[in-house]
């Protein structure tokens, strides 16, 4: 048995620049003459975020949205909510959203009608870690920059109860 | 109230029409009207020629920005979201082919019917009446093949097609404004046990399935219970001997969800199911939510407390 706490590097940091600037790339091209609004969901995103938009090229815009789940609330609606709304408007702007995580894409669903409603121009998903085989609703990740393993995995912005995400590297957690 | 009419020149369309209207004290949209009041609004003289003569003019942009056809179709849809009405001609048979209620007519006769109708009503010679017969013909159907690429004479774009031979002008009228009477109430009992539906509890065969709804409606996931059985196995006399029921559709995301709480070895069985869905219908998206991931979800969400442990 491990000694609760991270383990073994996944992904150094080395390897998460090289990618996240070939990911860049991608959006650079696909973006090229127009202006982005980029959103994010605090606060496993904010240092991808932070290295992703240092390699942008194009005239862009930063906002972000902060999700609460209640599990009190189960049997009263919704569980999930904000507690950060954008102060940015979306009508008729391209947007991409910014995720550390995707999963189920249950929350990315709740964000996602939420921002359709605002009326973008465009709209599209990066995300840092994206774990396809997990997926409950079909959404179309366009840019992920590595595929997660079947582990739960800590630092550059992924914590556990709050804690490692200032790791400049991703690494397995041992919680038992 | 939707009712579109095609007709064949000389088969007494227009006068059963005519009749209809009176009946269901429905306007009638025509072709005249379009002519006259409609597209004043955007053409000048030229352009209004061009379109009363060439059917391909219709593909032309127009001032609007798009071309003349889809203006002409914008119209209708904005007139019939608020008005009953009989629209005569103008390819409304396709634009309304999905509108749920509409009746969709053709009236026609046979050759030798609506050839005598038309030298009696223009007092024309026979050989006249059948040439002008083909080119009146012709246009109808130049005009529906050049804007919508259709058949004119396809007999699945109309409901009903009435043959005039042997047929009053009152006698298709009536006959019409019965059948439109009886759809509109048959669509209103529709609506209605559509509501009923909507307002009824759904009942879940597994208490996990209720679970699982509302983890969804908790995230604002809009889902339907088991609304589709997919037929995965035939005989071979093609009778359906397996079929699959996914448990969730989540119409937001075209996703159908099947949920497993199983033990591992009747899990295989499910998979199997769904690996044979995709297989035959390659445009569903189709997941399984295992027993551990449904766990997962429940606990985090206050749901359940330790079943997995």
């Amino acid at each position: 048995m491990n000694t609760p706490g991270p383990g073994r590097i996944v992904y150094t940091e080395e390897q998460i620049q090289t990618r996240l600037r070939e990911v860049a790339g991608e959006i650079n091209r696909d973006y090229a003459g127009k202006k982005l609004v980029i959103v994010s969901v605090l606060k496993g995103s904010i240092y991808f975020l932070a290295d992703l938009t240092r390699q942008l090229t194009m005239p862009l815009s930063i906002d972000f949205l902060s999700i609460a789940a209640s599990p009190s609330s189960a049997n009263h609606g919704s569980g999930i909510h904000f507690t950060r709304n954008l102060d940015i408007n979306l009508k008729d702007r391209h947007v991409l959203l910014v995720e550390d995580v995707i999963g189920t894409g249950l929350t990315l669903g709740y964000v996602i009608q939420h921002l359709a409603d605002a009326g973008p121009a465009s709209f599209k998903i990066c995300t840092l870690l994206d774990n396809p085989a997990g997926r409950i609703l079909t959404i179309k990740i366009d840019y992920r920059c590595f595929t997660m393993p079947d582990m739960f995995l800590v630092g550059y912005g992924l914590d556990y109860k709050e804690e490692y995400r200032n790791l400049p590297y991703i690494a397995e957690y041992h919680r038992h | 109230m939707l009712i579109t009419v095609s007709r064949e020149t000389g088969s007494l369309g227009k006068e059963i029409t005519d009749l209809l209207a009176l009946k269901l004290d429905l306007p009638v949209i025509t072709r005249d009207l379009v002519m006259n009041q409609w597209f004043p609004e955007i053409a000048d003289k030229h352009e209004l020629h061009m379109l009363s003569e060439s059917p391909r003019y219709f593909l032309n942009e127009s001032s609007q920005g798009i071309t003349y056809a889809a203006y002409l179709e914008n119209l209708l849809k904005e007139y019939v979201v608020q008005h009953s009405a009989i629209i005569f001609g103008l390819g409304a048979q396709i634009i309304f082919a999905r509108q749920p209620g509409a009746l969709h007519v053709k009236i026609m006769a046979s050759p030798q019917v609506r050839s005598k109708r038309i030298m009696k009503n223009l007092n024309m010679g026979e050989r006249d009446a059948e040439r002008f017969l083909e080119l009146t013909d012709r246009k109808h159907r130049r005009y529906i093949a050049t804007i919508y690429e259709r058949d004119w004479a396809d007999p699945t774009l109309y409901h009903l097609i009435l043959n005039t031979d042997h047929i009053s002008a009152e006698d298709g009228a009536e006959l019409l404004a019965f059948m439109a009477r009886d759809l509109q109430i048959g669509s209103k009992m529709q609506a209605a046990a559509e509501n009923d539906r909507e307002a009824r509890p759904v009942v879940f065969k597994h208490p996990s399935e209720e679970e699982f709804a509302k983890i969804l409606d908790m995230h604002d996931i809009k889902w339907e219970y088991e609304p589709r059985t997919f037929p995965i196995e035939w005989d071979t006399e093609g009778n359906v001997i397996q079929a699959f029921a996914p448990d969730f559709y989540l119409p937001h995301f075209n996703t159908y969800i099947e949920l497993t709480t199983m033990e591992q070895k009747y899990v295989s069985h499910k998979k199997k199911k769904v690996k044979m869905l995709q297989k035959l219908y390659p445009d569903i998206n189709i997941n399984i939510v295992f027993k551990h991931e449904f766990y997962q979800l429940a606990e985090r969400f206050g749901l359940r407390k330790g079943e997995d442990d």
